[in-house]
């Protein structure tokens, strides 16, 4: 190869991975996990709040909630979704933040905290099938809001 | 830094090996018996997906478990009878989360294997090995989990009845009934199969 | 027709698990019960298509896939094999910058908020958190990892609207 063709052979070479970089990017399978996602109060008071009608959590979660110190244990809602590696799921902890959820593949979740709009903190970590990965935080009165994420699948 | 290679090693040798930390060397192990973990645990649950998590899990229990590991038995079967308890621990969860059907009920009950007609026909007869796993593998899946977990460790793991009265937790004559139970449906269900496709 | 209990009988003949001489009885009536012989030929002849079905069963996953996920779990396990690499806890790196006893009387102030915030020790985890106020616990027999952000949440969470739609 002579000095000159050196410089074009590099152009191709580049070019070539480039391509071989974009396909594999364009035909990547999107990862996906079915979770389970439980917004739960976490109170000393035995009970929820006038009107509302929210039961205590299944004893199989209570059973992990074990390491937390309240007393009870309420699920406000739960939602069961898909998330994916190329979108985020929106699960709200109240009426200003939510918390973002993305699969990341091989048992990986990250979980992004939204408050008043702004991207407040961000986990990624393992969610491995029985097993649950529980972002939470100090809420008004000595409460706790949790997002009890499980596997589904 | 050089790898040792494990390849032409003893089981004992790597099991040494893996007790000192070695993890290469439990790796080799694995590769070794990782069929004969998973074929136990698909066999029990049958589920592809199942089988695959719960041999992980047993081998990662192994790891931890090594140094209880003294050769009384193979390294095989060591590892055999830890993922059979996974597998049967599991599905003890599943049973609590089911609602069993009537068949099944009346399966446990017992009675209906009393007066099936004997099968005469022996189902291997003409059928190549793939073929007939295939069968088998159809009629397994067809028995209830009691039954199919007393003829596993019969068939499969050669236990006693004794032994598996205190794996499954019940009586050595619950045992029998399960394990004449299942023998007597296979060899049904074979037979059917082998009507079914002409053969 | 045989009665049950000889048909179960006649089962533990087969596998070898009736004593002597209840064995050599069965083996005198099988000579002239062909119902019972019958019977015998069906349970062994299921016993013997069930050998070696296991053999032909292979693992669905390639040698290293399988190897990584189990490594993966060993190694999060925090197995004790003297090659793992340990990842300090919080109050870990704290204790190291504070070796005075002053130091040691903060982190043991700070140990016991902790522990009125949470309750459980501090444990490493694998999972990563973009929040410096954040504190991560893993609850291994519970399999449970908690992250505990820093942000709270202004309105009581009993208050949201449960009719809240996701997305």
């Amino acid at each position: 190869m002579s000095v000159l063709q050196f410089p074009r052979v590099l152009i191709w070479l580049v070019a070539s991975l480039f391509l071989v970089a974009g396909s594999a990017t364009c035909t990547q399978a999107a990862e996906e996990m079915k979770i389970r996602a439980v917004l739960v109060w976490a109170t000393d008071d035995a009970n929820p709040p006038a009107g509302k009608n929210y039961q205590p959590v299944a004893a199989e979660i209570r059973k992990r909630l074990r390491a937390l110190k309240w007393k009870n244990y309420f699920e406000v809602k739960h939602i069961d979704f898909t998330a994916s590696s190329l979108s985020h799921k929106s699960v709200p902890v109240s009426d200003k933040c939510s918390l973002d959820v993305r699969a990341l593949g091989n048992s990986q979740v990250e979980v992004t905290l939204i408050g008043k709009g702004k991207v407040v903190g961000t986990v990624k970590g393992a969610l491995p099938k029985n097993e649950i990965l529980v972002p939470g935080g100090d809420a008004p009165n000595d409460t706790a809001w949790l997002v009890i994420l499980k596997r589904l699948d | 830094m050089t790898e040792t290679d494990h390849s032409a090693a003893d089981d004992r040798v790597l099991v040494r090996a893996a007790q000192q930390g070695d993890m290469t060397a439990f790796e080799e192990l694995i590769a070794r018996h990782r069929d004969k973990i998973y074929a136990r645990a698909y066999s029990m649950m049958r589920n592809e997906e199942e089988a695959i998590d719960l041999s992980q899990e047993a081998w990662v229990k192994g790891w931890q478990r090594l140094a209880q590991f003294h050769g009384e038995s193979g390294f095989g079967t060591w590892m055999t009878r830890i993922v059979i308890n996974l597998c049967l621990d599991q599905l003890r969860k599943h049973k609590r989360q089911r609602t069993e059907s009537i068949e099944e009920m009346s399966e446990e009950s017992g009675g209906v294997e009393r007066q099936m007609p004997v099968v005469t026909v022996n189902p291997t007869a003409g059928l190549e090995r793939g073929e007939l796993r295939q069968r088998i593998d159809r009629a397994l899946g067809q028995l209830s989990y009691e039954h199919r977990t007393a003829l596993v460790l019969h068939e499969f793991e050669e236990l006693e009845y004794k032994q598996i009265a205190k794996v499954m937790g019940c009586s050595i004559g619950t045992v029998m009934s399960r394990l004449f139970y299942a023998r007597r449906k296979m060899a049904a269900l074979l037979a059917d199969l082998k009507n079914e496709d002409g053969k | 027709m045989m009665e049950y209990n000889d048909q179960l009988k006649l089962q533990a003949y087969l596998d070898g698990e009736l004593p002597e001489g209840e064995a050599a009885r069965w083996a005198e009536r099988l000579a002239r019960d062909q119902e019972a012989a019958a019977l015998l030929t069906e349970l062994r002849q299921t016993r013997e298509c069930l050998g070696g079905f296991e053999e032909g069963v292979k693992l669905p996953e390639t040698r290293e896939f399988y190897w990584s996920k189990i490594q993966r779990e060993i190694e999060r396990l925090e197995t004790p094999r003297p090659a793992a690499t340990a990842t300090l806890t919080v109050w870990a790196r704290l204790r190291r910058l504070l070796v005075p006893a002053a130091g040691l009387a903060v982190v043991a102030v700070a140990a016991l908020v902790a522990a009125y915030r949470s309750g459980p020790t501090m444990v490493a985890t694998e999972t990563a958190v973009a929040d410096s106020g954040a504190m991560i616990y893993h609850d291994y027999a519970a399999g449970a990892t908690f992250v505990w952000l820093s942000y709270p949440a202004d309105d009581d969470v009993a208050d949201i609207d449960e009719e809240a739609t996701l997305d």
